[in-house]
Formats: C-alpha cells, sequence, structure tokens
C-alpha cells in the first residue's frame, strides 16, 4: 500500500512537471499554472512523506525494548562521574577567581539584602504599629482615667504615695 | 579519487547539463520575436464543444468570445464575422497575418482554459497571400 502511494506521488510529481513544460511550450498559461500546481501539491505531499518517514524510524528506534544484557554491560564499565568541583578546592589554597566571585557575589548579596531592609523598614514598621496598637486597645486603660472612690483619694495624701506614675494615671496634678 | 566518485561528478555534470539546455529551449519557445511576413491574413478553421455551460449561453457565444479574447494577444484583428461551419466547426479570418511567433500564441490561447465550459482546438492555421 505505501509502495502504491509513494508510486501515486512520484508518478503525479513527474506527469505534472511533463505536462507543465509541454503547455508552456504551446502558449498554454493557464494550463502551466494548473500543471504547476499539480506539481507544487505532489512535491509537499512527497517531502511530508519523507519527513514522517524519518520521524517514524526515529520512533521505532526509541521505543525499541532495551537489551538487559547490554543495558548491564553498559552499567558496569560505565566511567566514573568526573569531579566537576574540582576547581573548588584547589581555588580555596590559592586567592585565585574563586576568591574574587566570592567577594563580589558578597558584596551584590549584602547590597541587595540592604536594599530589602530598607524597603521592608520602610512598608512594614508602619502597618506593624497600626495591629499592635489595634491589639493593645483592649487592654488599655479608659481614656478618662479611672473612677476613684474616696479611700483612694484619701491614700494620696498618705505619706510616702506621692508617685507621679499613680498621680498620671489617675489624670492627677502633681501633688504640691 | 574513486571511481564511483568520478562517476557522480559527470552524472551531476550532465544532468546539470541537460538543466540548462532544457531551460534555455523552454526560453526559446516562449519568446516572443517578430518578424515580416509576406501573407496577406490568416485563415482560422476550429472546432468546439461545451460541456456545463449555462443554459442560455450558446458555442457560438464562447467561441466568439474566447475568439475575440485571444485576438487582443497578437497584432492582427478578425477582417470579418466568425462563420458557423456546423457540427462545431467555427472559421475565421484575420488580418495582418500572424507571423510565427504570432501563430503559436494565438493557438495556444485559443487552446487553453481561458473561458470556462468551453475547449477549442484548432484545426488549421495557415497564411494566405
Amino acid at each position: 500500500m505505501k509502495v502504491i502511494a509513494w508510486l501515486a506521488g512520484i508518478g503525479t510529481l513527474v506527469a505534472g512537471g511533463f505536462y507543465m513544460i509541454v503547455s508552456l511550450n504551446r502558449w498554454e498559461w493557464n494550463r502551466a499554472l494548473f500543471f504547476g500546481l499539480i506539481v507544487l501539491i505532489a512535491e509537499v505531499a512527497l517531502a511530508t512523506g519523507l519527513v514522517l518517514r524519518r520521524l517514524t524510524r526515529l520512533e521505532y528506534r526509541i521505543r525499541r525494548p532495551v537489551d538487559p544484557v547490554v543495558a548491564d554491560a553498559l552499567r558496569e564499565t560505565r566511567p566514573p562521574s568526573p569531579d566537576r568541583f574540582e576547581w573548588l578546592r584547589d581555588a580555596t589554597q590559592r586567592p585565585n577567581v574563586f576568591i574574587t566571585f566570592l567577594i563580589g557575589g558578597g558584596v551584590i548579596l549584602s547590597a541587595g539584602a540592604w536594599v530589602v531592609d530598607r524597603v521592608a523598614q520602610k512598608t512594614s514598621s508602619p502597618v506593624g504599629e497600626q495591629k499592635l496598637a489595634r491589639q493593645l486597645s483592649g487592654i488599655s486603660y479608659p481614656s478618662g482615667g479611672l473612677l476613684l472612690d474616696d479611700v483612694t483619694v484619701l491614700a494620696q495624701e498618705v505619706p510616702g504615695a506621692n508617685d507621679d506614675q499613680i498621680r498620671w494615671l489617675l489624670r492627677r496634678a502633681p501633688h504640691q | 579519487m574513486t571511481w564511483a566518485r568520478l562517476g557522480k561528478i559527470a552524472l551531476a555534470v550532465v544532468g546539470l547539463g541537460i538543466g540548462v539546455v532544457g531551460v534555455l529551449a523552454l526560453r526559446e519557445a516562449t519568446l516572443s520575436t517578430h518578424e515580416a511576413v509576406d501573407a496577406r491574413e490568416t485563415r482560422l478553421v476550429l472546432s468546439g464543444e461545451t460541456k456545463g455551460g449555462e443554459e442560455n449561453q450558446t458555442l457560438s457565444e464562447m467561441v466568439e468570445a474566447q475568439v475575440l479574447t485571444c485576438r487582443l494577444e497578437v497584432e492582427s484583428d478578425l477582417a470579418g464575422p466568425i462563420e458557423r461551419l456546423g457540427d462545431g466547426r467555427y472559421r475565421a479570418v484575420l488580418v495582418p497575418a500572424l507571423d510565427d511567433s504570432n501563430q503559436r500564441q494565438f493557438r495556444g490561447c485559443l487552446e487553453d482554459w481561458v473561458i470556462d465550459h468551453v475547449r477549442l482546438d484548432v484545426e488549421q492555421l495557415d497564411q494566405i497571400r
């Protein structure tokens, strides 16, 4: 079936090209254009078929099951992994390009951290303070001061009870 | 250099030569080159057939339309009306006579797919002295 399809495509291409040249030779431009279109279609179809055939071969190679004996032999004879960080160990023994990278990277990281810190400071502190104020409002003293009973008022006159903090709490003037 | 490689090179050279000669021949065949003609007029006899055309369009109208269209591609004009010879055949006379290049161009246009549903076949295209 595939052979028939390939032969049909090639035959169409050859016949179309032949009649295109014949039509050109006879000054029949519309016929030449028509056969040229046939040639173009056949050419595209054949090219597509060739590409698909190549892709199918690749797919078959990929999907073909692996022989376990071959796989074991390859695994056993696998070369050791190269030590890709050998240069790093050497670099720690003497000041070379690694130090430059280390210092440069540190400077860049520090600069980035400083920028992040400044931005966070400018943005998070006010928000955090507002949040803390809302949380503390539940345990704050009443704005008008505490209601005082007679005992408390008389206690202010007690010697040794002259405390500025208590007076501020009671919204009282400093004791004279 | 191996014989196989030499053979491939020879084959490529031959293919290139055939391609160049073919393109040059096609160029020569499709190039319009005019020359003086001794004849006085050119006589055209053609046969036509129509298939799948509109119901009210006759073969004579289609033949006349295609001949007039193709006449614009050459330097000659129709000397009179197109005669109907019967059995799908027609005759016309063009003046002045067509030279060889114009004859090929005129024949090619008449036998080309210019108008839908009609196909013409040039039976005679002669110069008359």
